[in-house]
């Protein structure tokens, strides 16, 4: 059948079916420290920029949680020749975008031009980024904004339950806290806390700005030598980071009381590996089994075989400085405890058992044949692109990929899913839902369960009291 | 292919005030003897393949006591035909390295697959078989019920924002089917019933009433006869019934309160529009970017900057078959009030609705537009989901070409016009959530 496809539909192309192509990718380093990675990709007539700024919460000085975050937010509001207004209305009537955000160990200043306004958009990423104002109302702005937003969460039990997992799990490391802050900490942020971070982490030899479009190399780069190549360094920029976060060795129940729920979404894990870990690829294949996709053994047993829930899912969360192996689903209330205890043996089975051949096989195709497409768009090249040079990981590494993938064995899977993957006496879980209703099965079935509302999670990740 | 429609574009993009060249799709089109309507787009930048197949089947089909029935479909569509059994539609996709899904809205449903072009065969001798032969079982269907029934608690029962745009529809349409959310009432979603999906499937799920979409690394003629052996077969069905979309006037505002947990007071407000086919439906399509699309625009500018009452706004101009709701939702900053966000809304449309915009303003409206429009086609998928979608709701695969000219011809007298004629105080539904702070916490 596949020859006779190949006859009908194949012939346009000399690519080997199925295999990822990667447009010729530039990588240099300017002489003030930039690192500079240029791919063209003339599929669609935009340029997508993503300048990765590499400190973010996980600097933030204690007592002033959330100002990387807002830093961030700041940026894009008035700067170089521009009031905040202004600079929006230039960004929008070129029907471009420029955003800023903060995660733990980055910040990510992302923009998107049409291929024809690739110079005045990076002219005003320029701005953004080496002239923000930081004007003493917009720095206010900024940070009510910010505190509406941590409030504005907390409606969200599907957001809640995340947060509140993460300061569970990793209690005091920064991988613990909210980028965003707490309503405490960011009502104090002023101006100068802002001007301070900046000061101290936004600077070039502590970057790396990708670009993908439709634009040459050559024109691209002369471009970024001419606008960023004056960015002053500073020695002492790149952070010294946070130690890996530590394990969990007992199982622990955490219970966030949302007394109107009708649905509990349910979380559990524990610290694991690495973005960089030689594990990761194996990982990721054994992930797919277990909880990527539609046909993973979560789904089937808890979704397509009981109904419990419309969704479930396993995922590393594979970070600089480690990370979180952790499973995911939410169920209507009655059948929350049958909904984790069943969620809990499938991640334990899986963990015990090396995966048979049909199903490896399945994730091996899976993840080989969803590569071109995940890499398709501009933005999501240049985010690929920028995560290997972040982490520091080989320059094939995309090249590589689909063969790597193919090469995956069943033992190679049933190694890493018993060294990365928890055992569920070693978990953190957390469970968001009404507490009158759920609270009594969970602890007849763990023992005592410490119980908060959802506005206290951020307390657990302040560490001991 | 794709170099064509790059060529297209950059001439488009050169200066919103210059006459614009049209954003191209190039579609090779077909109709099977069955019936079956097949859209092919060329796009050799990668060795895969989208397809969507497309059914005119929305929550605009339903009747008042099968409301969620079209997506509970949605979900029945995926366990299994006749050639290929329960449980193995999923498998044998990811495991030749596609990925798929489904989405339904109040006017169609669509099944999605993004593959390696060597599963073309495959999906298609897939997509065949679960049209021509659905498993419509017990089991099927009540595997589905509970999984659906847990899709209305996540996106509806607990979810704030879920909740309010339900409630405003109920409130705002007396008889138009788009008056319930797609995935339906609970009472309903429980009582479905075996005979009511068979029905359902027999009258919507036809060649005839189907829409086949691929977009990515095929030849159009060798495809489309690929296609016939599959779907050639499949007979022809009864076309169904019309659906009546039409509303009475609304002449005074309505109100409703949302009581929910919440953190911030919100409000969602929504004015009856037009049919994606109506002369005005471009004009409010500008309106939309007027007033909520970036820190430049009115809403933003006003009720965020300006007067500090809200913390984000935003617009809505639906593209549907039959009139919809012309949608605006604002959440409030802290310690501000609903009563004050809406007098300074109504304050902002009034102005739309007396003065003209100025040019400069008008052509940031319309290059958003385009710039969007530009960004919904930047992958395989994207551009399959886009040519059915305007085959099915335009009536025209080419609708997207012509989009952009209706937007380019919008006068500041054409803004004007419709704000005044649609979004009138006494025309509007509003629906405020009243929060309810959850018990025992802490704020």
């Amino acid at each position: 059948m596949r020859a006779l496809v190949a006859l009908l539909v194949g012939l346009a192309s000399v690519a080997t079916a199925g295999e990822f192509r990667l447009p010729s990718v530039t990588r240099l380093t300017l002489d003030n420290g930039l690192r500079v990675v240029v791919a063209e990709q003339r599929e669609v007539p935009l340029v997508e920029m993503q300048l990765l700024v590499g400190a973010g919460s996980a600097q933030d000085p204690k007592g002033d949680e959330g100002v990387a975050a807002l830093t961030a937010r700041a940026l894009t509001r008035g700067a170089g020749e521009r009031s905040a207004v202004e600079l929006a209305r230039e960004i929008e009537s070129l029907g471009g975008e420029i955003s800023a955000g903060a995660g733990t160990d980055a910040t990510i200043i992302g923009a998107e031009f049409l291929a024809e306004d690739f110079a005045r958009g990076l002219g005003l990423v320029r701005d953004v980024v080496l002239a923000p104002r930081f004007e003493k109302d917009e720095v206010r702005r900024a940070r009510d904004d910010q505190a509406s937003t941590i409030l504005a969460t907390l409606e969200q039990p599907s957001a809640v339950a995340d947060k509140c997992y993460a300061a569970f799990l990793y209690g005091a490391h920064p991988y613990g806290r909210p980028s965003d802050g707490s309503i405490g900490t960011v009502k104090e942020l002023g101006r100068g806390d802002v001007r301070d971070y900046y000061a101290r982490w936004y600077h070039p030899n502590n970057a790396i700005l990708v670009l993908v479009g439709a634009v040459s190399a050559d024109e691209a780069l002369a471009a970024i030598r001419q606008t960023l190549g004056g960015w002053a360094s500073r020695p002492d920029a790149v952070p010294v980071r946070a130690a890996a976060p530590a394990p969990i060795t007992a199982r622990k129940v955490l219970l966030v009381d949302k007394s109107d729920a009708t649905q509990t979404q349910i979380r559990f894990g524990n610290i694991s590996i690495s973005r960089s870990s030689p594990d990761y690829l194996v990982a990721s294949v054994g992930n797919t089994i277990l909880g990527g996709g539609f046909t993973s053994r979560l789904i089937e047993e808890l979704r397509v075989k009981r109904s419990l829930t419309y969704s479930a899912w396993s995922m590393f969360s594979a970070r600089l400085l480690g990370g979180d192996f952790r499973v995911g689903t939410f169920t209507k209330s009655p059948t929350t405890l049958e909904t984790l205890q069943l969620a809990l043996s499938v991640e334990d089975e899986f963990r015990r058992t090396p995966p048979d051949a049909k199903s490896l096989q399945k994730a091996k195709e899976y993840l080989s044949g969803q590569f071109p497409l995940r890499l398709e768009s501009p933005e999501a090249l240049a985010a690929k692109l920028a995560e290997l040079e972040f982490h520091g990981l080989p320059q094939d590494e995309l090249t590589t990929y689909q063969s790597r993938v193919r090469a995956v064995s069943a033992a190679d899977v049933a190694a890493v899913a018993e060294r990365d993957m928890p055992s569920t006496d070693r978990v953190a879980i957390v469970v968001v839902g009404k507490a009158s209703e759920v609270k009594a099965p969970l602890e007849q079935a763990f023992g005592a369960v410490e119980t908060v509302p959802a506005a206290e999670c951020d307390s657990l990740a302040r560490g001991p009291k | 292919m794709a170099r064509r429609l790059l060529l297209v574009l950059a001439a488009l993009v050169l200066a919103a005030a210059i006459p614009v060249c049209a954003i191209e799709v190039p579609v090779s089109a077909y109709t099977l003897r069955n019936g079956l309507r097949v859209l092919i787009h060329e796009d050799h930048s990668a060795p895969v393949v989208s397809s969507y197949v497309f059914y005119r089947s929305g929550s605009r089909n339903e009747t008042l006591d099968q409301t969620g029935i079209a997506h509970l479909f949605e979900h029945m569509m995926f366990n299994g035909g006749k050639k290929f059994g329960p449980g193995v539609f999923d498998d044998l996709i990811e495991g030749n390295g596609g990925s798929t899904n489904g989405y339904t809205t109040k006017d169609l449903t669509a099944y999605l697959n993004n593959f390696p072009r060597e599963a073309l065969p495959l999906v298609l001798d897939l997509e065949s078989d679960r049209m021509a032969n659905l498993a419509i079982t017990q089991q099927n269907l009540e595997q589905e019920r509970g999984i659906v029934m847990e899709e209305r608690r996540l996106r509806i029962d607990n979810q704030v924002v879920g909740a309010m745009s339900e409630s405003l529809s109920l409130a705002s349409f007396v008889r138009s089917p788009y008056r319930w959310n797609t995935v339906g009432f609970m009472d309903d979603l429980e009582r479905i019933t075996l005979e009511e999906a068979r029905a359902y499937f027999h009258t919507y799920y036809a060649p005839n009433n189907a829409i086949l979409v691929l977009a990515g690394d095929v030849e159009p003629e060798p495809t489309v006869r690929l296609v016939d052996r599959y779907f050639g077969r499949i007979p022809r069905r009864p076309p169904p019934a019309p659906v009546d979309g039409r509303e009475p006037v609304q002449d005074g505002a309505r109100r409703v309160t949302v009581r929910k947990a919440a953190e911030l007071p919100a409000l969602l407000m929504g004015w009856h529009g037009v049919g994606v086919n109506d002369p005005d439906r471009a004009p409010l399509d500008v309106v939309e970017r007027l007033l909520a699309d970036g820190d430049s625009s009115r809403l933003e500018l006003d009720l965020v900057r300006e007067h500090e009452l809200a913390t984000e706004t935003a617009a809505d101009n639906s593209w549907t078959i039959d009139p919809e709701l012309f949608t605006i939702y604002a959440q409030a900053a802290p310690g501000k009030t609903l009563a004050a966000i809406e007098e300074r809304i109504d304050a902002v449309l009034r102005a739309l609705a007396e003065k003209p915009v100025p040019p400069e303003e008008l052509a940031k409206a319309k290059t958003r537009l385009r710039a969007d429009l530009v960004r919904s086609l930047k992958t395989v998928s994207g551009k399959a989901n886009r040519i059915g979608f305007a085959e099915v709701v335009f009536g025209d695969h080419q609708a997207l070409t012509r989009v952009e000219k209706e937007w380019e011809a919008v006068s500041a007298e054409d803004v004007r016009r419709v704000v005044a004629k649609y979004l009138g105080p006494n025309q509007k539904t509003v629906v405020v959530l009243d929060p309810v702070k959850p018990g025992g916490a802490t704020q």
